[in-house]
């Protein structure tokens, strides 16, 4: 911890510059086509000072061009881009209160790890020599790479270019900082390490982190937000918890973690949803506008099925179960995983904390059942399987 | 078949080294080193009769005495001002070119545009520089119409100078600058011009910082494919370049063809030969110069960061 000093004197320093929305991002119906294709459609974003946001969605779905007109790599069709209160859709990338670290970390390979991060520092005016050295080495302290100053980003690992990429981009103090996927080069076990130190990092220094992945668990573990996008279109936006317990639509609700859907329609009053084979109760009465049997798909998360051996007592005890045999059995660390063949023809996936329950067999007759509470309802339009170019 | 089975399967496969690399050294030793060899050695002799190209029974240093003449060394010193002038507009022609078709074209049109470059190539060195004898002739074609349309007032002056041979050699020699330069700049990731724009430079220092640094092998290349064949060429200026335009190629040529005093021919290309070799070790150790003086600077503004001064 000798170092704390200096890395203190990093993040004091940032805010110093901060004020008057210094570090803010927001993006007003923004629209960018290639070649008649849309891939960012009438985007509204807005970004808080000082906010961990993750862009999050498959590939394709626009995530890393609205990073990249934020960067000013791409110019907006449409549409108006700020940055810490300005208008810069018209700025080029050097004229930008932004830094961006590369999904390929974009090193310079003919200059030492210690000249790419004075890179940033020697194109502005007014930084007289011994700053930019007394920085340098400030940032690389701060990524623990003070060692590897005078080595070239060849004779580096993978998660060291990574730092060397980071403190390159941050050492310009940027308002807002952008992240175009740079984990996904890392191998699991360093990725999750970087994963911890970025957050890390981020809260110490105070920088806005714009952050684009198509990794849902990466989104969830480190964001203040995540924006979920599909097709060019923010589909949701709120915190991790939010996205995760109360997903808006049917592709949010696939697309974070893994759910069990099923096809069917409201009955009852909105009070209940027939599906083959059975009844699903949700927690509140489902009001969707349309004449009759309105067709619905119902989701609920493998970890909130429960697996017995015994049919579940109850009132209703025949909604919200369905009768089955265990097809799969598999260990995904500290939970089981059992893949259910319903009776009624469904596949059900039931995640269960290894330690609460004795392992059912293969083949072994079983009931699955969930509370109301656990169950979402969508529109049945979208089909969350094939979430790519589906229409709403 | 008994003995076969003893030795194991991979040490009989195993190729000894060198080789694979045996068969380009024959080549370069029969095609290049023999009579580079040969040459020297006729260069160390002299024409003893009329009709006798060269003898070495007497070994003496008289040729490249009689090589360094006045008509030489003109001629010589012409030759290197064409070669030296002649690179350097390859290379200022040829840059932005080929930036422009690395980084600017879209990658399924750069094919196009390569086989354009390509096209003169197919056609005969000879031929392609006669067309430009045509074209630049006082009575020719593209004279007479520029005459007509009001934009000259006289017919083209400049066949059989140097400038017409100097025109005919970048045109003869750009396309050996062009394919190594591209090469060098395609190679060269996209993303790195884009990080140092994010880092706050603009496309000249973009390019004067991370674009040709990086691309500074293809320039070597570049240089000596051009400069190399340049210097000893003498079509271009026989076709291009009359009495005034001569180069050292043809002085070369005329003692092996007409002269037939192969020893004097020898000297001469020696000589050729060794400047051409100093030009370029001369150029080397200028950029190597230029580049320690550019970066030492920044070198020793962060020298001795990883020692742990920072604290």
């Amino acid at each position: 911890m000798s170092s704390s000093p200096t890395r203190n004197a990093v993040a004091s320093g940032r805010r110093a510059d901060a004020g008057d929305g210094k570090g803010s991002v927001e993006l007003r119906s923004v629209s960018k086509s290639f070649g008649g294709v849309t891939v960012v459609k009438d985007l509204d974003l807005s970004v808080n000072p000082g906010e961990f946001l993750s862009l999050l969605g498959p590939s394709g779905c626009g995530k890393t061009t609205t990073l990249r007109m934020l960067a000013g790599f791409e110019q907006p069709d449409s549409g108006e881009v700020l940055i810490s209160g300005a208008a810069v859709q018209h700025l080029p990338p050097h004229k930008r209160d932004v830094n961006t670290v590369f999904q390929s970390y974009a090193l310079f390979p003919h200059m030492t790890v210690a000249a790419n991060i004075a890179y940033g520092l020697r194109q502005r005016r007014g930084i007289d020599r011994a700053e930019i050295r007394s920085r340098v080495a400030e940032a690389l302290d701060m990524v623990q790479m003070t060692r590897f100053a005078d080595r070239k980003p060849n004779r580096l690992s993978g998660g060291q270019q990574q730092r060397v990429a980071l403190a390159r981009a941050l050492v310009n103090r940027p308002g807002v900082l952008l992240l175009d996927e740079p984990l996904a080069a890392l191998d699991r076990k360093l990725r999750e390490d970087m994963q911890v130190e970025l957050k890390l990092l981020q809260s110490r220094l105070g920088t806005t982190f714009v952050f684009v992945t198509h990794d849902q668990e990466e989104a969830l573990s480190m964001s203040d937000r995540v924006a979920v996008m599909l097709d060019g279109r923010i589909e949701q936006i709120a915190d991790p918890y939010t996205v995760y317990e109360r997903p808006a639509t049917a592709f949010v609700a696939g697309f974070i973690g893994q759910q069990n859907f099923f096809d069917g329609t409201v009955a009852d009053a909105g009070r209940a949803i027939e599906i083959d084979g059975g009844t699903v109760l949700p927690a509140e009465p489902v009001t969707i506008h349309g004449s009759g049997a309105a067709a619905v798909r119902v989701a609920v998360r493998p970890e909130a099925v429960t697996v017995a051996e015994a049919a579940p007592a109850g009132p209703d005890g025949s909604a919200n179960a369905l009768p089955g045999a265990v097809a799969a059995v598999s260990l995904l660390g500290d939970v089981l995983q059992y893949v259910v063949h319903a009776d009624a023809g469904h596949e059900l996936l039931a995640r269960v904390p290894r330690r609460q329950a004795g392992r059912l067999a293969e083949g072994a007759r079983v009931w699955c059942s969930w509370a109301p509470s656990d169950v979402h309802v969508f529109p049945a339009e979208v089909t969350p399987r094939a979430p790519i170019g589906s229409a709403k | 078949m008994t003995s076969d089975r003893r030795v194991p399967r991979a040490a009989r496969r195993a190729v000894p080294p060198g080789l694979l690399a045996t068969p380009a050294l024959a080549w370069l030793a029969l095609f290049f080193v023999a009579p580079v060899g040969l040459v020297f050695w006729y260069s160390l002799g002299r024409k003893p009769g009329l009709y006798q190209t060269h003898a070495n029974d007497v070994l003496t240093l008289d040729r490249y005495r009689e090589a360094l003449g006045d008509t030489f060394l003109t001629s010589f010193s012409g030759t290197l001002r064409i070669g030296v002038t002649g690179t350097a507009l390859c290379l200022a022609i040829g840059l932005p070119f080929a930036y422009w078709l690395a980084v600017k074209v879209r990658p399924h049109r750069r094919f196009v545009v390569l086989a354009l470059v390509l096209v003169p190539f197919w056609t005969n060195f000879l031929i392609r520089t006669i067309g430009w004898q045509v074209v630049l002739s006082p009575e020719g074609f593209a004279s007479r119409a520029m005459q007509s349309l009001g934009l000259i007032d006289a017919p083209f002056s400049m066949l059989f100078t140097r400038g017409a041979v100097l025109l005919g050699v970048v045109y003869n020699y750009l396309p050996m600058m062009i394919l190594p330069l591209y090469v060098a700049l395609d190679r060269i990731d996209g993303s790195l011009r884009e990080a140092s724009n994010d880092l706050g430079a603009n496309r000249w220092r973009t390019a004067l910082q991370v674009t040709l640094p990086l691309a500074r092998p293809g320039i070597a290349a570049g240089l000596l494919l051009v400069f190399i064949p340049l210097m000893g060429d003498y079509v271009t200026a026989a076709v291009l370049g009359g009495a005034r335009g001569n180069m050292v190629g043809q002085l070369v040529a005329s003692q092996f063809q007409q002269a037939q005093n192969w020893a004097l021919g020898s000297a001469m290309a020696v000589v050729l030969i060794v400047v051409i070799a100093l030009t370029i070790l001369a150029t080397a150790a200028a950029g190597a110069v230029c580049t320690w003086l550019l970066t030492h600077r920044r070198r020793r503004e962060l020298a001795g960061i990883a020692e742990g001064s920072a604290a």
